[in-house]
């Protein structure tokens, strides 16, 4: 009996503990700062941060970080150890979070009140984040004279809750080895499709009829970016007018799906059986030419390190300037928490202007997420444009497009009219009009608005 | 003194270990499962985006939605071949191998037993990431042995079947080993019997062996058409719902809805139809059996 009741007792006990625990607590111990003057220059172009002064009066205070990346992935992480080492009264703990995880994670954390005071941002989950984001406490006109994507951030009141450190967009990724085989050289890098398709001939490869090398190859998940970029060099947009609805049934998404058709069908640079997933097919050295964006300079390194490649800029359908070479998205810099308290959201205001004002994040996120920088004094940077990839986005840099946060319905709704056409061997006009009847209906509750009206060449589109 | 006696025994009643359990399985079940349903159920009549904070009253507009969507029913389609070839296979080669375990002429039974039941609980994610290595068609295993060159996932024809060989290698050993058990538990006497009177092999399968299993066959169907209804792992892993969507089911079209689009009030509707319909078919198999005995 007494053991029973001692059980009970323990189990109560624990409960009523493990409960008081959820509570959490926000009082801080730690290191206290008195010393205003740090001895460090004021660094930064238009926005300045002036490192000599103390955060939250020098109290010590505890911060959290939320991100899916990971130091050496993720550029903030470096930026949190330099700014603890000048703040020692602050500390920011760093949580990783899955990326599958994230997106449901944060949202109900940040509604609460003891959601990351910082937390990492894809620009595709917007709407998740929006509601809960605190508007940056920064001159919009600092942000914009810094940074050339600023602008396209901007609310109605011409505020923002992030912008981009650092843009993508896509390229050709080439075999070099495969390249030199099939006797093609650097002269011989195409500035067109149609040369594009001769080149992509040369270095196919079949035996008995059987394809044992592609030209190229975007079997996978590759099409959704391929079709964004050909519409927009042909001055098609994504969106309508009013931006409220996509723009994908319509006759250049045709004639693209047919000229991607006609690669494989009629040209014979690559098959729909050849590898599921292009990736992995380059990566094996089964495929010449691939279209992927920057993150493929870090797949290569981290899984097919032997792999010797080029990279040049995605061909054009004339000589002439397109209306843009391709879409483009950022990497976005951290979002604040509207719902933590005013002494975080105070210390990670600061952080913000920080890191914003610090070529050093710049220059990590430049290297760890292989995407060309959105800060204007960094992009004629020697050292970046050594980078190939660096060096094949900056002359397009100004004539690509950002449609802004597009609804995930855009991608996977374009995707499967591609599975449809190329696997289903459904009608182009039938996959088109499915796939736009499925996006209208996936936007119907949506907010969102297109940015493409903010792009400096918008009057020239069809 | 003596007050302070009987408040402390009304106490220990109050805090007995009996009471402690069960209030933690009262809780444990309202929490996790009595409130997710009644909150599904609720949200399907709403905009719902909790992420978001978004609940907003629509009436039946997301039942409207779904039940004149084309993904919705060929989802359901779907659905129903994978349950029903799956559950069928599962089935007749879980009675096959636990006969065939069952009999004199097989040795090693128990290390068999074993052999045929790990695939059940090796995790589902880890089998499908395996079996959509074998389905390629550039280093792929099957294509090789077979001689074949199917695109097995990436083409529509073979996608689902594809699917449905995976799932059926995976769960048959959970039939076999509840036929086994069955098998083993058969009354002697009626075999017996069945032998004087001059009764085959087949006879006796068919006249005696599957009617008195019909309790663990019923069970078997049950459970397995539980599972296959509300099936999306497999179909996130191995095809995404692709080719186009020639492979959604309805609970990959739920998750679907939920976590990619966060429609939470369209996917609450979607399970609300799935809970009924499974639950119709449970109504019905138990009819047609006329046995609602499972013990």
């Amino acid at each position: 009996m007494n053991i029973k009741k001692a059980f009970a007792a323990a189990i109560a006990t624990v409960s009523i503990f493990s409960l008081a625990a959820c509570g959490g607590s926000n009082t801080a111990t730690g290191t206290t700062d008195t010393k205003a003057d740090k001895g460090l220059d004021v660094m930064g172009q238009t926005i300045k941060y002036d490192p000599n002064h103390l955060v939250n009066d020098g109290k010590p205070i505890n911060l959290e970080y939320w991100s899916w990346g990971s130091k050496g992935s993720d550029p903030v992480y470096d930026m949190i150890d330099a700014y603890q080492k000048i703040y020692p009264n602050v500390k920011i703990k760093t949580v990783n979070v899955s990326w599958d995880d994230y997106w449901t994670k944060l949202p109900l954390a940040l509604k609460g009140k003891n959601g990351p005071a910082i937390f990492n941002i894809h620009n595709s989950y917007d709407a998740l984040i929006r509601p809960y984001a605190a508007d940056y406490d920064i001159d919009k006109a600092d942000l914009e004279a810094d940074y050339t994507t600023a602008s396209v951030h901007e609310d109605e009141n011409g505020k923002v809750k992030y912008i981009d450190s650092v843009i993508n967009t896509g390229n050709i990724y080439y075999n070099k080895k495969l390249w030199a085989e099939a006797g093609l050289t650097d002269a011989d890098i195409p500035t067109t499709w149609d040369e594009f398709i001769k080149v992509a001939q040369k270095l196919t490869k079949t035996d008995g009829g059987k394809m044992t090398q592609a030209g190229f190859n975007f079997n996978g998940d590759a099409y959704s970016a391929i079709y964004q970029g050909l519409n927009y060099q042909k001055g098609e947009l994504l969106f309508s007018e009013d931006g409220t609805k996509a723009n994908y049934d319509n006759d250049v998404t045709a004639e693209n799906m047919q000229f991607l058709k006609d690669l494989y069908d009629k040209y014979k640079v690559g098959s729909n059986d050849f590898g599921n997933d292009y990736t992995q097919s380059f990566g094996n050295g089964q495929s010449a030419m691939i279209y992927a964006w920057g993150h493929m300079e870090g797949t290569l390194k981290e899984k097919y390190p032997d792999i010797e490649y080029g990279i040049f800029a995605t061909p054009t359908f004339t000589k002439d300037t397109p209306f843009a070479y391709d879409r483009y998205n950022g990497e976005s810099t951290p979002g604040v928490n509207g719902n933590q308290t005013k002494e975080q959201q105070a210390v990670a205001q600061d952080f913000i202007k920080f890191i914003l004002a610090n070529d050093d994040y710049i220059r990590d996120a430049v290297k760890y997420l292989n995407s060309f920088p959105a800060k204007s004094s960094l992009q004629e940077d020697k050292d970046i444009l050594a980078q190939p990839v660096m060096a094949a986005i900056q002359p397009r840099v100004d004539r690509l497009i950002w449609p802004g946060p597009a609804p995930a319905t855009v991608e996977t709704s374009g995707k499967t009219a591609f599975e449809n056409v190329f696997q289903n061997g459904m009608s182009i006009a039938e996959a088109l009009k499915t796939a736009q009847n499925q996006m209208d209906t996936d936007m119907k509750s949506s907010n969102f608005k297109s940015m493409e009206s903010k792009y400096a060449y918008y009057d020239e589109h069809k | 003194m003596k007050n302070t006696k009987s408040s402390g025994s009304v106490l220990s009643k109050i805090f007995s270990l009996r009471n402690i359990a069960v209030t933690f399985l009262v809780v444990y079940f309202a929490v996790f499962l009595a409130y997710p349903i009644f909150k599904a159920f609720a949200g399907s009549l709403h905009d719902w985006n909790p992420l978001v904070g978004t609940y907003e009253w629509v009436g039946l507009a997301n039942f409207a939605q779904i039940l004149t969507d084309k993904l919705f029913w060929t989802s359901m389609l779907n659905t129903a071949i994978f349950a029903g070839v799956s559950t069928f296979f599962r089935i007749v080669l879980g009675l096959a191998l636990a006969l065939l375990l069952s009999s004199k002429i097989v040795k090693c039974k128990d290390s068999l037993r074993g052999l045929f039941y790990m695939p059940t609980i090796t995790p589902l994610v880890a089998v499908s990431f395996v079996w959509m290595w074998m389905f390629d068609p550039q280093f792929g295993m099957i294509d090789r042995v077979t001689g074949l060159n199917i695109n097995w996932l990436h083409d529509t024809k073979w996608a689902m079947p594809a699917i449905i060989i995976m799932t059926i290698w995976k769960d048959f050993g959970y039939a076999t080993v509840l036929y086994l058990a069955g098998i083993m538990n058969l009354p002697r006497d009626v075999y017996e019997a069945a032998s004087i009177d001059g009764a085959n092999g087949v006879q006796t399968f068919f006249k005696i062996t599957l009617p008195l299993l019909k309790s663990s066959t019923l069970f078997i169907v049950i459970t397995s058409l539980i599972s296959y209804l509300q099936a999306y792992v497999q179909f996130l892993v191995m095809t995404e719902g692709g080719p186009g969507t020639s492979t959604y089911t309805i609970s990959y079209l739920i998750f679907d809805q939920a976590f990619q689009k966060y429609n939470f009030g369209v996917a609450s509707a979607q399970a609300v139809v799935l809970f009924l319909f499974t639950g119709v078919l449970t109504l019905i198999m138990f009819k047609v059996s006329g046995d609602t005995d499972l013990s």
